[in-house]
This record gives structure tokens, sequence and C-alpha cells, in this order.
């Protein structure tokens, strides 16, 4: 747990009922506002981590609900983006580990592909070859992520694709940053190796 | 034999070019060194190369993702719009016409509910009084023996006993 943001995602679990009873006057009392603010932000976390669209969905929504129900224990000690990032992690961390995710991960429909980001890189070059180049490119650290461990691909995705940084990823995983870096260190180290192998090929 | 950056190096050239505020740790650690490191870069093609093409690739993923998340998204809150009535809707009297026979349905079964512990209250009841009924089988049992041992009609007593006259006409035989 963090020293910094004194809020667990076990704490929110087990305290959510009698938090809805007994819930002081908090800043996350408006969460209309909140989940206008963050709701794209944290689904996005979530549909590139589970790579799922249906339970990206559920899982964004099971994170405002932990929230809410949790928001008299918000003390403000850290952001609400902070917090409500370290909620979406937890439950990606405890979702992940079940054997049923891990079967219906390889039959969903729902799954995305490379091929659906693909028609989604800006193409600032209008060349052909650049635009090959490209999606060559995010393919390659596309699936160089999923073989990241799940900590590893936690920290490269709050680094990479939500642009945090090492202090608040430190606070959002609970691991010190010296941890993170060296996290981003190995799943950097895959996807240079992934890279290298890729061009030696071409050549 | 050349030397090239080292991964962790390498590394922090790219956290520091993927960082958005100058407060960053990688951005510390780069800084120290960045002398060195700037003057190997434009030294090395190699290496230059490569953190071009490593930042080039990240970037792209970051790009694609992030227009690929926001347009799911999109997709997600308009379908949740359409399942919504819209609030005008509401103010309809079919609405709320619906909403009472719907009222009224959910009610139905609940009276018909409320019926059954009547006829069981009924049934407890009777059965709650074993001993009255026991009192009355035993009269009507005793009413029937009654009226069997009765004594029997004037008219009806030469059937009541056929052997009796047989018994009195005749003469007993001494020998």
């Amino acid at each position: 747990m963090s020293p910094i943001c004194p809020m667990s995602s076990r704490a929110i679990t087990s305290d959510s009922h009698s938090a809805i009873q007994q819930a002081p006057a908090t800043p996350l009392d408006d969460m209309a506002s909140i989940m206008a603010a963050y709701e794209q932000r944290i689904f996005r976390f979530h549909l590139i981590s589970i790579r799922d669209r249906d339970l990206a969905k559920s899982l964004t929504q099971d994170t405002f609900v932990r929230a809410w129900s949790a928001r008299s224990t918000f003390r403000g000690d850290c952001s609400i983006s902070t917090w409500l990032m370290r909620i979406a992690l937890n439950l990606i961390r405890d979702h992940t580990r079940t054997d049923r995710f891990r079967f219906w991960k390889r039959v969903s429909e729902t799954a995305i592909d490379v091929s659906d980001l693909s028609s989604h890189l800006p193409h600032r070059d209008s060349s052909i070859e650049s635009r090959l180049i490209a999606n060559e490119q995010m393919a390659l650290v596309w699936e160089s992520v999923a073989q990241l461990s799940d900590r590893q691909r936690s920290v490269f995705l709050l680094r990479f694709l939500e642009e945090l940084e090492l202090s608040e990823i430190a606070e959002i995983t609970g691991l010190p940053i010296s941890t993170v870096k060296t996290h981003l260190y190995r799943a950097l180290a895959t996807i240079r190796a992934r890279h290298n192998a890729t061009h030696k090929d071409s050549l | 034999m050349t030397l090239h950056l080292t991964h962790d190096q390498l590394c922090d050239l790219v956290l520091a070019s993927s960082s958005t505020q100058a407060e960053s740790a990688a951005a510390d650690a780069l800084a120290s060194s960045s002398d060195v490191v700037q003057a190997h870069l434009l030294a090395c093609p190699l290496c230059s190369a490569e953190l071009t093409s490593l930042r080039d690739s990240i970037s792209h993923f970051r790009d694609a993702s992030v227009s690929y998340a926001r347009q799911e998204f999109a997709q997600s809150y308009a379908q949740r719009s359409s399942i919504a009535p819209p609030h005008s809707y509401l103010s309809q009297p079919l609405y709320w016409a619906a909403a009472a026979l719907i009222f009224v349905a959910a009610l139905f079964p609940l009276s018909m509910h409320r019926q059954h512990p009547i006829s069981r209250s009924l049934t407890t009841a009777a059965l709650s009084s074993p001993q009255r009924t026991t009192e009355s089988d035993a009269a009507l049992l005793a009413d029937i023996d009654q009226k069997i041992s009765a004594d029997v009609p004037a008219p009806m007593e030469p059937l009541a006993d056929p052997t009796a006259s047989a018994t009195s006409t005749s003469v007993p035989r001494s020998n």
C-alpha cells in the first residue's frame, strides 16, 4: 500500500457497504462530474489492458461503483485520477488472475485485435510507405505488450499510454519508483528485442 | 570495438521523450549524463536510429490506442443514450398508464396471496379442536348403540326371537 494514497482495493471492497450507509461529504459526492471527467480515461486503460470491449465497459462501471461505495474513505491525499486509476488497476489484476478470464479471452468475440487499431493510426504523412512502416511499428508494440507480465504491462501502459509520471505510477501501483523503473526497463527490453528481430528479418 | 548506449541509457532517453513534465525522475537521471549521451547520439547513427524507431513505435501505439478507445467509448456512450428513454417521454400519459398497469399486475399475485391465509386459518381452526371432534364421534356411536339395544316393539316381537315360540309350545317328552 502506498504511503501517499492510503486506500487499498481490499479496503474499498470490504468497506463498501458501510461506506454507503454512513458517508460524510467528500469530493467524490458529485460522481456525475467525476465520471464525466475520468470515465473515458478509465475505459481506455481497461480497454487496452484487457483488450476486450465488453469487459472494459463492465470494469469501467465497476471502477466507479467501487469509488462511489468507498468515497467516504477518500482523504484527498492523492488526486482523484490517481485514486480511480488505482481502483481500475486492482480490478484488472483481480480479474486477469481468474482461469475464467483466460478461457473467455480465447473465445471472446469482443476481443480486440491489432487490425482494429490499424485504421486508427493517424497518418500525418500521406506516403504509403510511411503508413506501412507506422502500422508495422504499432503492431510490433501491440504484440510485445501482450507478451509482458501483468505488472510490466500495467506500468508500461500507465507510462506510455496514460503518460503518467513515475511518481504517479508508484502511487497507483504501490511500488517504489526504482521498481517502477525496473519494470519499464524490462518492458522496453522486450519491445527492443522484438524490434531488433524484426529489423534483422527485414534486412 | 564501437561502444553503444546501454539499455538503461536508451530507456532513459525513451522515458524522457515521453515525459510531459520536467520533474520526471528519468529526466533527472538523463540530465546528469546528457552531454555524454547526446554526443554519442550525434556520433552513432545506429543508436540514433534505434532510439528514433523506438520512440516512433511507442508513439504510434499510443496514438492508435487513444483514437481507438475514443471511438469505442463514443459508441458505448451512444448505445447507452439510445437505450435510456428521453426525459420528455416520461411526461407522456402513455408511459404513466403502462406503469400503472404494471403496478396493478404486480399487486394481483399479492392479493391472491392474501386470500390463501384465510382458508388456511379455517383449516387450522378445524384442526385445532380435536377434542370436540372426538366428543361428537362418541355421542354418535352412543346413539347408534342405544338404537340397536332399544326394546323391540310389540308387533315385532315374534320376529325378534324366532326360536322363542317353538320353545314355549313344545312339550318336553319324558322318557
